[in-house]
């Protein structure tokens, strides 16, 4: 790996240069400036895509607007996907280049790289994220970064060992209303905040137990599950993986990495997790799908703000993030903020105030930090708090207890049931690294 | 210290005999019925049987002569009961039956409206008041506005046009509109009803009236394209009413009335008629929005019948049994030895050569959380079966981590 970091280094100087004179000799054939006006290879980043279902090609199709980002390579257990993700690649750079793979093992090993774009079902993301990681490639994972609490210590120290940049598809941090609001809660223009709610989509609906199918010609079901228990396919694969415990959490785990997020950015929790967690969920009665489609959990932390994260229909404000301090309200949501006091939302934020950390595009956000070699705005570490509180919430409601969280040493005290629940056993071959 | 030990004991031996003849005979209920467009003879003793099982009511059943009989001999003693069920629509009461009504509930009686109940009586003016909305029965404008939700706003709507209406029979979404009621606290705020008449167009003085819940009346079901209140509840003078528009029976009961959301709702709604609170818990079987949870036999799961239809489990079958397992261990375990009590009984499901593999393997996955040393050699037993391997050494893995 060291031509790697050499290449990295190689990219960081050369911006570096590009914003001073030109000292540098220009070692760079022009040749190499390909059609379009690419840039040179060298100040190109190589990437590759693991999972090119909707999420995967939605994210590839915003790389592939950047001339800096040159796609060689996807990798998809549907082959279908993968074929249709070469082609959009293809189209780009009106060639016939992009490599397909099927199994991600090959592809890590095979491929050279400089970063790698990731949306898989989340059963997947404790090995593949870690894998990645491991051979020092950047990531752009998508939210959650994980199925369990377990996966995600094991991501996040992959992330730290190995020092790449790795950006979390929490795209509403790079939006202007989500910074908004964050920045005028923590300069306290709604005072000390006292506590906070959370209000993510209602659950699904059911469809019942369909009949078990024959997997299609170009799925490889066996490898879509990995390390997830055996199941029989029923043609529930593709997106509805969702209402499936044993791949996710429902809408509760997939919005974590949203509105739980920006909560704990505007209350300066993103480094910590609650110390109590409590509430109840209402579960599917019958059917495959299993995740709880309404839910209702309050959790305490140890500096007395207490953040509760429900079904929109529950609250108030419906959905988004609303942190209520002594002196009014600010709740934020997609395309919308609002304030206890209208005055609040024209608030201007001094020089001398806090600023926060700015992103106006994800993806240009991730691109940029593979070059400076900084932190993005979703790093792997709040990625993983963000989660961690709706695991947790999703281990109070399914134990129907009230439980005790370490923030500091990521613990369950004095719940061995519960503490179970921390982990899923990965089924053979697969295990997951210790790292 | 060992007399006072034994007036403790004696004295809770009396609190048991008190609590026993309490149960069954804390309310008497009355289901007045003999008239009806509807299945009345299926309806009322379903409807008896549904109260009885509360272990709060008896339920007595009052047949009225048959239509065009002579309503004069129907005189029952409603003061002797706690709520009177309304599963009637029909001829008129004599003037002295609806006077003794009337006073019945002005003075605190309690009254549960189900279904054609509010098509009945047009033309008795506290009846309506007391039944808030209604439908049928030549009901338009004179007799009140219609109510409804348009964008979660009620709309009190007091244009001219007929009251009562219903599209086609479907299963359709029951949505909360006042989750603090004793009768709703507690639910899902959304669920699935079984397949029903969604009553619709329904207009009255709507006076003292709280709606607990609505349902939207799609327009390709044939209905109206709003969302119509279903379940209300009221007062008049000192007593209280509440209205189901719900449960449409066939003659051997149907979806309708075999539906949790429904048995659950005219259970809680009868106890606060008859008493302004609710102490039962909701089932788990009641239903969520992901579809509808019906009990054919009209009775609550057992842990027990649980576990035998576990057993005989395939990946064809309904899995509401083990979900109602699950949530027994969710909400009735405290302690890890609450935790046991179901693991043994769990564990001779394991145990068992005639339970299926299929069954087996979702008790396993739960056991793999919940269990404890008492499934270690059940499931090394099991691992050793090549159906059962994965799932078997998932469940070890968690509960014996060192290895």
């Amino acid at each position: 790996m060291l031509d790697k970091s050499t290449r990295r280094d190689f990219l960081k100087r050369s911006a570096t240069v590009a914003t001073g004179a030109l000292i540098l000799p220009q070692i760079i054939p022009s040749t190499a400036l390909g059609m379009g006006g690419k840039l040179p290879p060298s100040d190109r980043i190589v990437m590759g895509a693991i999972g090119v279902g909707s999420q995967g090609t939605g994210n590839m199709r915003e790389f592939l607007k950047f001339n800096q980002v040159q796609f060689v390579s996807v990798c998809d257990v549907d082959a279908k996907h993968a074929t249709n993700a070469k082609g959009m690649a293809d189209k780009t750079y009106k060639n016939t280049d992009c490599r397909t793979y099927g199994d991600y093992r090959e592809f890590l090993e095979k491929e050279k790289l400089d970063a790698v774009t990731i949306a898989l079902p989340d059963h997947w993301h404790g090995l593949i994220y870690t894998a990645a990681a491991n051979k020092k490639l950047d990531v752009y994972g998508e939210k959650p970064i994980c199925r369990t609490i377990k996966d995600g210590q094991t991501i996040v120290n992959a992330v730290e060992k190995n020092k790449i940049i790795w950006q979390t598809g929490s795209w509403q941090r790079s939006q202007s209303n989500f910074h908004h609001a964050v920045e005028l809660v923590r300069n306290g223009r709604i005072g000390k905040i006292k506590h906070i709610e959370v209000g993510l989509p209602n659950g699904n609906k059911g469809i019942g137990t369909p009949p078990v199918k024959e997997v299609p010609a170009e799925l490889n079901w066996e490898m879509w599950l990995g390390p997830a228990l055996k199941v029989p396919y029923r043609g529930v694969s593709h997106w509805d993986w969702r209402w499936i415990l044993d791949y996710s959490g429902g809408q509760l785990t997939d919005w974590a990495g949203h509105h739980i997020d920006i909560a704990n950015w505007g209350a300066e929790l993103e480094h910590t997790g609650p110390i109590e967690i409590s509430g109840e969920g209402v579960y599917p009665r019958d059917g495959i799908f299993n995740v709880p489609v309404e839910y209702d959990f309050l959790c305490k932390y140890a500096n007395g703000i207490e953040m509760r994260v429900a079904n929109s229909a529950r609250l108030v404000h419906g959905g988004g993030a609303t942190w209520y301090g002594e002196k009014g309200w600010i709740n934020v949501d997609r395309g919308r903020i609002e304030a206890s006091d209208p005055k609040i939302l024209q608030e201007v934020i001094g020089p001398n105030e806090i600023q926060i950390y700015k992103s106006n595009n994800h993806y240009q956000n991730f691109l940029d930090c593979i070059k400076s070699r900084e932190e993005t705005i979703t790093p792997i570490q709040v990625a993983y708090r963000a989660i961690s509180v709706a695991l947790l919430g999703e281990i109070a409601m399914t134990t129907g207890k009230k439980i005790q969280w370490d923030p500091a040493k990521e613990e369950i005290i004095g719940n061995p049931a519960a503490s179970r629940l921390l982990s899923r056993p990965y089924r053979q071959p697969w295990s997951l690294p210790t790292i | 210290m060992k007399k006072q030990y034994l007036i403790v004991l004696i004295f809770a031996g009396l609190l048991t005999i008190f609590n026993a003849c309490q149960k069954g005979t804390a309310y008497k209920a009355l289901i007045v019925t003999g008239q009806n467009n509807h299945n009345w003879k299926s309806s009322s003793p379903i409807l008896q049987q549904v109260l009885e099982q509360t272990g709060l009511f008896t339920a007595e059943i009052a047949k009225s002569p048959e239509k065009g009989g002579d309503m004069n001999t129907f005189n029952p003693d409603f003061s002797k009961y706690s709520v009177i069920v309304i599963d009637y629509n029909g001829d008129s009461w004599s003037e002295k039956t609806k006077t003794a009504f009337v006073d019945y509930v002005n003075n605190g009686g309690g009254v549960v409206v189900y279904h054609a109940g509010d098509n009945t009586f047009p033309e008795w003016k506290e009846y309506n008041l007391m039944i808030g909305l209604g439908g049928w029965g030549d009901r338009n404008e004179k007799d009140g506005p219609y109510m409804y939700y348009r964008h979660d706003s009620l709309i009190v709507d007091s244009s001219a046009g007929r009251g009562g209406n219903h599209g086609k029979r479907h299963e359709f979404e029951i949505k909360a509109r006042n989750t603090e009621h004793p009768i709703i606290k507690g639910l899902p705020q959304r669920w699935i009803h079984g397949a029903d008449e969604l009553y619709a167009q329904l207009r009255g003085p709507g006076k003292n009236m709280e709606i607990l819940a609505s349902a939207y009346s799609d327009t390709a079901k044939g209905g109206t394209g709003r969302d119509e209140p279903l379940l209300m509840a009221l007062s008049y003078g000192k007593g209280r009413i509440f209205h189901t528009a719900l449960g449409h029976a066939d003659e051997d009961g149907g979806p309708a009335l075999e539906c949790v959301g429904f048995i659950t709702t005219f259970q809680r709604g009868a106890e606060w008629a008859a008493s302004g609170k609710v102490t039962q818990k909701v089932p788990y079987d009641f239903p969520t929005m992901t579809g509808s949870s019906l009990r054919p036999d009209f009775k609550e799961l057992t842990l027990e019948g649980d576990l035998a239809k576990i057993a005989q489990y395939d990946i064809t079958k309904s899995t509401k049994y083990f979900s109602d397992l699950q949530s027994r261990i969710r909400y009735e375990a405290k302690t890890p030895a609450d935790f046991q009590i179901f693991e043994k009984q769990m564990i001779k499901v394991l145990e068992s050569a005639d339970a299926s593999d299929d069954g087996k393997k979702l008790l396993i996955r739960e056991i793999s959380w919940m269990g404890s040393e008492l499934s270690i050699p059940v499931l090394q037993e099991l691992a050793k079966r090549e159906q059962l391997k994965d799932v078997a050494e998932f469940a070890l893995a968690r509960l014996q981590p060192a290895k």
